[in-house]
């Protein structure tokens, strides 16, 4: 008896599973990362549009029903329609912003240059650097008597603005701030995608008389289209869920100048005890997040060449 | 229609000297084929004309016009990449047509020339197809459609063939000449594959090491190699070179030229030796045969021999070759020829 005809007989010996158990077995073994998912993030979510419809302070033990009533405060303040007003100006300029200065930076990085390894280097330093100690250096940059921005802004003859002191200058300084912050990431992102992008699709555009900016806009910028596209969706959501940054450098202010959702959220949350209150603008910021996502999908995917 | 010319040309990467001081002309209208082994400069030389990896020093000149100043997409040329380097984000048509719109031809021209062109290549069905839907061979086939419909006066080829499978790529080489045929066009056609390069050039440059090591017909590199590097880069297996044993000249034969048989046959040189390997390829056998001289290789029809049997190895005096030490041929008239061929039929069996 040969090696394999031992095998096969000692295979058919086994016991064979039982259909039931054999049905079963992939889902047992997807269930331990199933049982994380529910516990820590389909049953928060489900708890947080419940907790919406609740008056709880998480102090006392009861959770009273309140129906729609959160809601209809929510959308009666001003406050909430600020901090909606704030993180929609604050969401579109980073979009805009960090989207069009990373394809810049990368167009500009993507020789391989000496001097491109160290401003690579440079741009993606602040990434690395604890918002907190980052937060305290601007706030002393944008110092309105003292700091270095006004200084400059004196020496070029213009007129030096308050900055975070300021309601009308305080969301931008964040902004810059933001902006300043996270343009490493994306520009890196942007520019491996780039660099993906083989040197002949090039010499065979010049071979076919392409100008420049043919070349970016029919081959470039298409076969770079589904990291723009990600880049898109993942600035869309931080900038929307932006907390930190707030919480460190204005609390909200001036006057709630720089009042944003997650920190509207938070303030009601656990300044203010209103749970109920807080979850029911939770709830808002999910449905925007993912109406805005659905919406992008719907746009553009039509226009993002996958290989 | 276009005359090539390189004049004193050189080119480097960093510090490195690929070409130098080299001197070619390509005719006008011949079907060119720049061969060697990897890294020997022929892509290089490709790149020169398209304009897309301009020389160091020297000229390029098409139709005695200098291009160097000339930008890639305005030299009359167009150019077949390797791996095709269609863009993978347009559909065959606009592919086909990019470069068309990029020069301002207006629609209907357009239209009738893609028309025309994807007659011809067999791609009218897939116009509307992106890229990633088709197989190697249509692909090889836009990129084709890609150069052509650009009425180009020279069609530059980089390896075109090296991704396609051996069949299509029999079926190609017949097309590429049928295309050369019907357009009568300057082709210039890269490759490190001889047999390509036998099959389908008018001319062939061999290359090695960025110097020219022969042009000529492909008769002439197969019949009349100019060293021992044309000897053994032309033909399969390469020819056989042995020391002579007189002032490091050697001599050389082709397998297919030499004959094995059991009794000596009188032929102008003949060795004695043994079989050590025998390859049946179907109509041809080729054998190694250990003789005094050294290894050899011997093709023939005859597959009766078996490994270990004692043969002659035997070959005409019209079939043998000889090189000076430096590798350099030395042709019938030279002074020594006729002492050293006399060495060679006289040694002893």
């Amino acid at each position: 008896m040969s090696v394999q005809t031992v095998k096969r007989a000692s295979l058919l010996k086994m016991p064979r599973p039982n259909v039931f158990l054999r049905k079963l077995f992939p889902y047992a073994l997807i269930a331990p990362a199933m049982a994380f998912l529910i516990v820590f993030t389909v049953y928060p979510c489900i708890n947080l549009v419940y907790l919406g419809f609740t008056d709880w302070n998480l102090v006392r033990p009861v959770k009273r029903f309140v129906g729609w009533q959160n809601y209809q405060t929510l959308f009666k303040r001003p406050d909430f329609a600020q901090a909606l007003r704030n993180t929609a100006v604050y969401t579109v300029a980073m979009v805009v912003l960090l989207i069009v200065g990373s394809l810049l930076l990368a167009m500009w990085l993507k020789d391989n240059k000496k001097l491109n390894f160290v401003a690579q280097a440079a741009i993606f330093t602040p990434h690395i650097i604890s918002l907190v100690s980052v937060s305290m250096v601007w706030q002393w940059l944008m110092e309105p008597k003292v700091g270095v921005l006004n200084t400059i802004l004196r020496f070029l003859g213009l007129t030096p603005l308050q900055w975070l002191e300021s309601s009308k200058t305080a969301l931008m300084s964040v902004i810059i701030v933001s902006f300043w912050k996270s343009i490493g990431y994306y520009t890196l992102v942007v520019l491996s995608a780039l660099q993906n992008i083989p040197a002949e699709i090039y010499e065979a555009a010049e071979l076919d008389s392409a100008s420049k900016w043919r070349t970016f806009y029919k081959i470039t910028f298409p076969m770079i289209s589904p990291q723009l596209f990600f880049l898109l969706i993942i600035i869309t959501i931080n900038s929307f869920k932006v907390f930190d940054t707030i919480n460190i450098m204005t609390n909200g202010g001036p006057a709630g100048s720089t009042n944003v959702l997650a920190y509207y959220i938070y303030q009601y949350a656990f300044s203010y005890m209103k749970i109920g209150y807080a979850s029911a603008a939770g709830t808002i910021l999910l449905l925007i997040l993912s109406v805005l996502t659905v919406l992008y999908f719907r746009v553009f995917s039509n226009r993002v060449h996958y290989q | 229609m276009a005359k090539i010319e390189f004049r004193n040309v050189n080119k480097s990467f960093g510090q490195v000297r690929v070409i130098e001081n080299l001197n070619l002309t390509i005719e006008d209208g011949k079907f060119t084929v720049l061969v060697g082994p990897s890294g020997c400069g022929k892509t290089t030389l490709l790149r020169m004309i398209a304009g897309i990896g301009p020389q160091t020093s020297g000229q390029v000149l098409i139709d005695g016009v200098d291009v160097t100043d000339v930008p890639p997409g305005k030299r009359g040329v167009a150019m077949v990449f390797q791996n095709y380097a269609i863009y993978p984000t347009m559909s065959v048509r606009e592919n086909i047509e990019f470069g068309l719109k990029n020069m301002k031809v207006p629609k209907p021209e357009r239209d009738k020339l893609i028309k025309e062109i994807c007659d011809i290549v067999g791609l009218t069905e897939y116009l509307d197809r992106k890229p990633g839907t088709l197989s190697g061979g249509q692909r090889q086939r836009v990129a084709l459609a890609r150069a052509m419909v650009k009425k180009p006066k020279v069609f530059l080829m980089d390896e075109p063939l090296s991704n396609l499978d051996a069949k299509l790529r029999a079926a190609m080489r017949v097309e590429l000449i049928e295309l050369h045929e019907r357009l009568k066009t300057t082709f210039v056609y890269v490759t490190h594959d001889q047999v390509e390069a036998m099959s389908m050039a008018d001319t062939i440059v061999l290359m090695n090491e960025g110097v020219i090591q022969q042009e000529g017909t492909p008769e002439e590199i197969y019949s009349d190699p100019n060293n021992i590097f044309t000897a053994q880069f032309i033909g399969t297996p390469p020819m056989n070179v042995l020391e002579l044993g007189r002032g490091g000249v050697k001599f050389g034969f082709r397998p297919e030229r030499a004959q094995i048989s059991r009794e000596s046959s009188g032929r102008y040189y003949e060795r004695l030796g043994r079989i050590s390997t025998r390859e049946m390829l179907g109509s041809e056998t080729i054998y190694k045969v250990v003789t005094s001289d050294g290894p050899v290789m011997v093709k023939g029809y005859d597959s009766s021999f078996q490994t270990g049997d004692e043969v002659y190895v035997s070959v005409d005096k019209q079939g043998l070759y000889l090189f000076d030490s430096e590798g350099f041929r030395i042709r019938a008239g030279a002074p020594d020829y006729g002492a050293l061929m006399e060495l060679l039929g006289r040694t002893a069996v």
